[in-house]
C-alpha cells in the first residue's frame, strides 16, 4: 500500500516534469524575475498611495497586484505598508486579495494545466472580488483612521519601466505562450523546439539591448525565485500525487461534483483553511477534477486556495485588526462560494 | 552605523540579512546590526517594498536582495 502511493507521487512528479519545466516553469520565472528587477514597483506604490478617486484607485490596485508581489508572503507587507502610508483601507485589502489569488506565476501555471479558459475566468473573477472586497471594506471601516505613518514626501515622478525593458518583458511572455498556441498537437519535442527558438530571441535581445549588470540582477532574482518556489512545488506534486490516489473517487463527486452552492461553499472553504504554496493550487485542482469536481467549485479553490489559508487569517488579524480580519475573511468565503456556483452554472 | 534589515522573515529577507552581515565583515565596519520583522513597523521606517535595508534612519535598498558588492559600496560611501 505504502509503496503503492509512493509510486503514485513519483508518476505524478514524471509526468509533470516531463511536460511542464521547459515550456513553461523557465520562462514563468524569467519572467517573474524580470517584473521584480525592471518594473519600478516603488512608483506603482507611490500612486496608489495617493487620494485618488475610489473608482480610479480600485482598478488600478486591482491591476497592479498582478506585477506587485510573485510570492505570496511579500502580500502582507506590501498591502500594509500601502494602509499604514494612508492609501483606503478599499485599495489596501484590494491588494492583500488580488496579489496572490491572481499572481502572474499562478495564472501561467494555471493556464499550462488547466486551459486557457478556466485563467480567464479566474481574472475575471478575481478582480470582480476584488472590486466588491474593497468596497465591503471601505463601508466597513473607511471613516474610521487610525495612525497614518506619513513618511514618503513629494518626489519627482519616475518612469514605471522603461521601453526597451518593456519589450524584453514582452518577448518573455511570446517565449512563453508562443509554444503552447502554435503546437497544439503532436510531439512535446515541438514544443520544445518553439520554446528555444523564442528564448533564443530573448537571449539575443537582452545581450543587445540591456546593460550586464541588468542582466545579472535579472539572472539573479530569477534564480531566488526557482530556489524559493521549485522545490514546494514538486513536493506539492508529489502530495498530490499521492492524495489522489488515497481519496475514493465517489466521495469526490458526492461532494465537490457538479456546479451545486454546496459543492461550492466546500471547495471555497477547502482553500480558505489550508495553506497552499503559490502554484502548487493548479496541480491539486487538476487532480481533483479528474476525480469528478465540477468546473466551479474548481474556480472556488483556486480562488481561495493562495489567497487564504488559516496561517494568513492570523497575520492579517494581527497587522491590521481583528475586526477588519473577521469582516474580510467572510466576505471572501460568501464571494468565493458564488463565483464558484455562478460561473459553474452560467459560464462553464 | 545603525544598519536595520526589513522584512517579515521570508527567505528574500534572510539572504538580505546574511549579505549585510558578510558585508560588515567584509568591511571591517562594527555595526549595530538588527532586524525588523513587526510589519507595522515597516511604514514608520518609510519602507514598502521588502526586503529593505535601512542605514540610520535612512531606506538605501528596497525590494531587492542586494549583493555583498552592493551593500559594501553603499556601506562606504555612508562612512564618509
Amino acid at each position: 500500500m505504502i509503496k503503492e502511493l509512493f509510486l503514485a507521487g513519483l508518476i505524478a512528479l514524471k509526468d509533470y516534469i516531463a511536460t511542464h519545466v521547459f515550456t513553461c516553469l523557465v520562462p514563468a520565472f524569467l519572467l517573474a524575475g524580470g517584473i521584480v528587477t525592471f518594473i519600478n514597483r516603488e512608483e506603482i506604490l507611490e500612486i496608489l498611495g495617493e487620494k485618488a478617486k475610489k473608482i480610479k484607485s480600485f482598478t488600478l490596485a486591482s491591476l497592479s497586484s498582478f506585477f506587485l508581489a510573485a510570492c505570496s508572503c511579500t502580500v502582507i507587507p506590501v498591502s500594509s505598508g500601502l494602509y499604514y502610508a494612508g492609501a483606503g483601507v478599499g485599495v489596501a485589502f484590494i491588494i492583500l486579495w488580488v496579489a496572490p489569488a491572481s499572481n502572474i506565476l499562478a495564472l501561467i501555471y494555471t493556464g499550462n494545466i488547466l486551459g486557457p479558459k478556466i485563467v480567464i475566468s479566474r481574472i475575471v473573477s478575481a478582480l470582480l472580488m476584488a472590486f466588491v472586497v474593497g468596497y465591503v471594506m471601505t463601508i466597513f471601516f473607511g471613516r474610521e483612521r487610525g495612525e497614518v505613518f506619513q513618511t514618503s514626501e513629494r518626489r519627482e515622478r519616475r518612469k514605471i519601466i522603461s521601453r526597451i525593458e518593456l519589450i524584453l518583458l514582452f518577448l518573455i511572455l511570446l517565449s512563453l505562450l508562443m509554444p503552447n498556441y502554435i503546437v497544439r498537437r503532436g510531439s512535446y519535442i515541438y514544443k520544445v523546439l518553439v520554446w528555444l527558438f523564442f528564448t533564443l530571441i530573448v537571449i539575443i535581445y537582452s545581450l543587445k539591448m540591456i546593460p550586464k549588470n541588468k542582466i545579472k540582477d535579472w539572472l539573479r532574482e530569477t534564480w531566488f525565485f526557482v530556489k524559493i518556489i521549485f522545490p514546494l512545488l514538486l513536493l506539492g506534486v508529489f502530495v498530490v500525487g499521492i492524495i489522489g490516489k488515497l481519496l475514493p473517487e465517489n466521495w469526490v463527486r458526492s461532494w465537490l461534483g457538479g456546479n451545486g452552492i454546496f459543492a461550492s461553499f466546500l471547495a471555497t472553504m477547502i482553500g480558505a483553511i489550508s495553506y497552499f504554496a503559490t502554484m502548487t493550487e493548479a496541480p491539486f485542482v487538476d487532480t481533483l477534477i479528474k476525480l469528478g469536481m465540477g468546473k466551479g467549485p474548481a474556480l472556488a479553490l483556486l480562488l481561495t486556495g493562495p489567497g487564504l489559508s488559516l496561517p494568513n487569517w492570523l497575520a492579517i488579524a494581527r497587522v491590521f485588526g481583528i475586526k477588519k480580519a473577521l469582516v474580510y475573511v467572510p466576505t471572501i468565503v460568501i464571494l468565493g462560494t458564488l463565483v464558484g456556483w455562478f460561473f459553474g452554472n452560467f459560464i462553464f | 552605523m545603525k544598519i536595520q534589515v526589513v522584512g517579515p522573515g521570508c527567505p528574500r529577507c534572510q539572504a538580505t540579512e546574511k549579505n549585510v552581515f558578510n558585508a560588515c565583515a567584509e568591511l571591517g565596519i562594527d555595526a549595530d546590526i538588527s532586524h525588523v520583522y513587526d510589519v507595522k513597523e515597516f511604514a514608520k521606517l518609510g519602507v514598502k517594498l521588502t526586503p529593505a535595508v535601512v542605514v540610520d534612519g535612512k531606506v538605501v535598498v528596497s525590494g531587492k536582495i542586494p549583493t555583498v558588492e552592493e551593500l559594501k559600496s553603499i556601506f562606504s560611501e555612508l562612512k564618509k
